[in-house]
């Protein structure tokens, strides 16, 4: 029964996202979809960044090329949109697993750059072949849905990934994973072989990131382009991820809303004025998270926690 | 239980947030969305931001002109109230921003959007709601083509343009290299995307036969840097090319111009596009030691620097100095988009006063499709803004500029108009 309360958060969290379709207009629909769909990613950097102690900020790389998987089956073969949406999964899997090889030698900055490298290279490949990814033209998907449909198509994803992730973490693999994080060495030492679960964590965290992407064109009126995938989403990610802190539903809820909202909240808001308001909220949102919350929105809620406990 | 009744009251809390934020979103308007007897709200999403950040000055230019035109009582006693959104030239965040212009804020039209990836990635979605997408700030065939014919599946009569279409334009620079140079060896420098592929395609139809004479393509990226862009230009002139037609945006074209006296012996005719041929832009490649002198473009807009002593120009100096004074210099120095800001303006308030009192939005499209506009102050004196219901490019004349006087020289207008182009 220890997992209970937990457990009665989640069906609360459930029940509000059924909820709100029908008490929210249209618009704020999609607003809360663009959140479902950064939960997605955010949860999935989470066990990379969080659980396992790999840094990646070019994970919008892989929402790339989840986006463009959905975009370009759906314009050439009218594949089922949810169809494309496991394709996409599939996919970022596996390339995930190979990007996840050279985390095996580097660490720290040096790793952060071989991500970035790819946040900044991927985006070129459709430049590249033109003829099939659309140039700079963009790719535009044969069927395109509604603001509901990606609301319930994003939290539905995010409840089977959030199980998942649940699934994956509590076991031998979440173990495992917390052990390379705290030290390779005595991970190592005590069985844990590093390569796998390295490369493993790499694998499933881009598998959520092309969900997250897939659904992201989507949401884009399925319309896929380079520059929807500049490095400034993977850097939002990351931003998203510092802000959830580690292993708290609300955490991760927090970061998704923080992400997925700005952009509008920024040019609502006439302090921040339409020029330039996102760059400068997400900067002092960074500063201000590692100063006064190190462990991000997780951290704080335990950190409150401890307070009405003393 | 002490844990039950605090996540008891979490959950009640979420449901009294979400509550308040249905109430907010409750309210939805009568009549025509974003017009009322005093307001026309219209937005707009442009990259004040990101990689085509030299076009900000266009929106900073229309809303002087909305402000100019409120002064005086607005239109129909109704005030132009034009809501900008940044999109840094980004298509994934265009679809947001116009959701929000929509169905947050309810305006009456989408105005004067720039880009052709952030207009694509929104036709589908604004044409299914029948919501205004006019006046976009591009040049590419789509805009004027998908109103009859069935573009992507289905026609778009909700988007139309407003600038000439980048082919029609293209066309013009091949009658000129077949009349002023008719043995050229054309090399041919554009961008690698719908943008530069328009006009290449326009290059060639309009060179038919001598198609052949073109010896060299090369393609850049829009995000390459300066050096790959002179690398192509140097692998232009190798190939032999007499001949040099840039279709570019403004980074690359700057690089490129700058590039050629670089090259020992090579003095091509340089054809440049109407969209990177901004004063302010050639003033910049000079610095960057591009030898300017004889450089051919095409323009459609009235000059502030050679024809400031037009009423209109004056007008666009006292307007800009009274409503936009932060623009006051670079009009001084030529900006272009300044004026084309103001003249595209100008095309939406004269819409408005056809489309009369009672203002629909499909009024407003009708009105858009029957333009007349002789007497636009900011466009080139003798030319006219003309649609018909087959024909909705907006502006579809060019007139050949040349320019002179070498890093403080300005473009001079030659020849006479040409009519028809798209």
């Amino acid at each position: 029964m220890r997992n209970l309360p937990g457990l009665v958060t989640v069906l609360a969290v459930a029940g509000v996202l059924c909820a709100l379709p029908f008490l929210l207009s249209d618009y704020h629909v999609s607003l809360a979809a663009q959140v479902g769909i950064f939960f997605i990613a955010i949860l999935g950097l989470n066990i990379l960044t969080g659980y396992t102690g790999q840094i990646s900020i070019g994970h919008g790389a892989f929402m790339a090329i989840g986006g463009y998987t959905t975009a370009v089956l759906s314009r050439d073969h009218h594949t089922n949109l949810v169809l494309t949406m496991v394709v996409a999964f599939a996919i970022c899997f596996v390339v995930g697993l190979i990007v996840g090889l050279p985390a095996l030698r580097l660490s720290g900055v040096y790793l952060a750059l071989v991500t970035f490298a790819l946040a900044i290279s991927i985006p070129q490949i459709p430049l590249q072949y033109s003829k099939f990814l659309g140039g700079s033209g963009g790719v535009q998907s044969s069927r395109t849905v509604d603001n509901l449909w990606i609301y319930a198509a994003a939290w539905t994803a995010s409840a089977i990934l959030f199980v998942l992730a649940w699934l994956i973490l509590r076991g031998r693999i979440g173990r495992a994973f917390r052990a390379v994080r705290d030290s390779e060495i005595a991970a190592v030492a005590s069985g844990v072989e590093l390569p796998v679960y390295k490369t493993l964590a790499f694998g499933i965290s881009a598998a959520y990131a092309g969900v997250a992407g897939s659904l992201f064109v989507l949401a884009t009126n399925g319309f896929a382009q380079p520059s929807e995938f500049d490095v400034f989403l993977s850097l939002e990610l990351l931003i998203g991820v510092a802000i959830a802190g580690l292993g708290s539903l609300w955490g991760i809820l927090a970061g998704a809303a923080f992400v997925g909202l700005l952009p509008q909240i920024s040019t609502s808001v006439p302090v921040i004025g339409a020029e330039h308001g996102r760059d400068v909220v997400f900067g002092a949102a960074v500063i201000l998270v590692m100063l006064l919350v190190p462990d991000g929105f997780a951290g704080l809620l335990a950190r409150l926690r401890r307070l009405a406990r003393a | 239980m002490a844990f039950n009744r605090r996540k008891l009251g979490a959950l009640l809390g979420a449901l009294l947030v979400t509550a308040a934020v249905a109430g907010v979103a409750g309210a939805s308007p009568q009549g025509t969305p974003g017009v009322s007897s005093k307001q026309i709200l219209i937005g707009g999403t442009f990259p004040y931001t990101g990689p085509a950040a030299l076009y900000k000055t266009i929106p900073v230019a229309e809303q002087a002109w909305y402000a100019y035109v409120n002064a005086k009582g607005g239109v129909f006693g109704r005030k132009i109230n034009d809501k900008t959104i940044d999109d840094s030239y980004n298509p994934a965040q265009t679809v947001p921003a116009v959701k929000q212009l929509v169905e947050q804020d309810h305006v009456f039209a989408i105005v004067g959007s720039l880009g052709t990836a952030p207009g694509l990635s929104t036709w589908g979605y604004l044409n299914q709601r029948k919501v205004p997408q006019v006046l976009l700030a591009t040049g590419d065939a789509y805009w004027g083509n998908c109103v009859h014919h069935s573009c992507q599946g289905s026609t778009k009569p909700w988007t139309m343009g407003w600038q000439p279409s980048y082919p029609g334009e293209a066309k013009l620079y091949a009658k000129y290299i077949l009349k002023n140079k008719p043995k050229a060896k054309i090399g041919v420098l554009y961008q690698n995307d719908a943008y530069g592929k328009n006009y290449l395609s326009g290059l060639k139809t309009g060179l038919g036969s001598h198609a052949g004479q073109i010896v060299d393509t090369e393609s850049y990226n829009v995000t390459d840097p300066a050096t790959v862009v002179g690398a192509h230009v140097g692998a232009i002139a190798a190939h032999g090319a007499d001949t040099l037609v840039i279709f570019a945006t403004p980074a690359a074209s700057i690089a490129a111009l700058a590039t050629v006296p670089h090259i020992p012996g090579w003095n091509p005719l340089t054809i440049l596009n109407n969209v990177s041929a901004n004063r302010l832009f050639m003033l910049t490649a000079a610095k960057n030691g591009a030898t300017l002198n004889g450089v051919v473009s095409t323009v459609y807009t009235a000059s502030s620097t050679t024809q400031a002593n037009l009423p209109g120009m004056k007008l666009a100096k006292a307007i800009i100095h009274k409503y936009a004074p932060a623009l006051d210099q670079s009009l001084a120095l030529g900006d272009g988009n300044i004026i084309y800001g103001l003249a595209s303006a100008w095309t939406f308030t004269d819409a408005l006063n056809h489309a009369g009192k009672n203002l629909t939005r499909a009024g407003l499209m009708h009105a858009l499709r029957s333009l007349n506009e002789k007497n636009n102050p900011f466009i080139y004196p003798g030319m006219t803004v003309q649609t018909s219901k087959k024909r909705t490019f907006p502006m579809e004349q060019l007139k050949i500029i040349k320019w002179s006087g070498g890093a403080t020289g300005d473009w001079h207008a030659t020849g006479k108009i040409f009519s028809g182009l798209h």
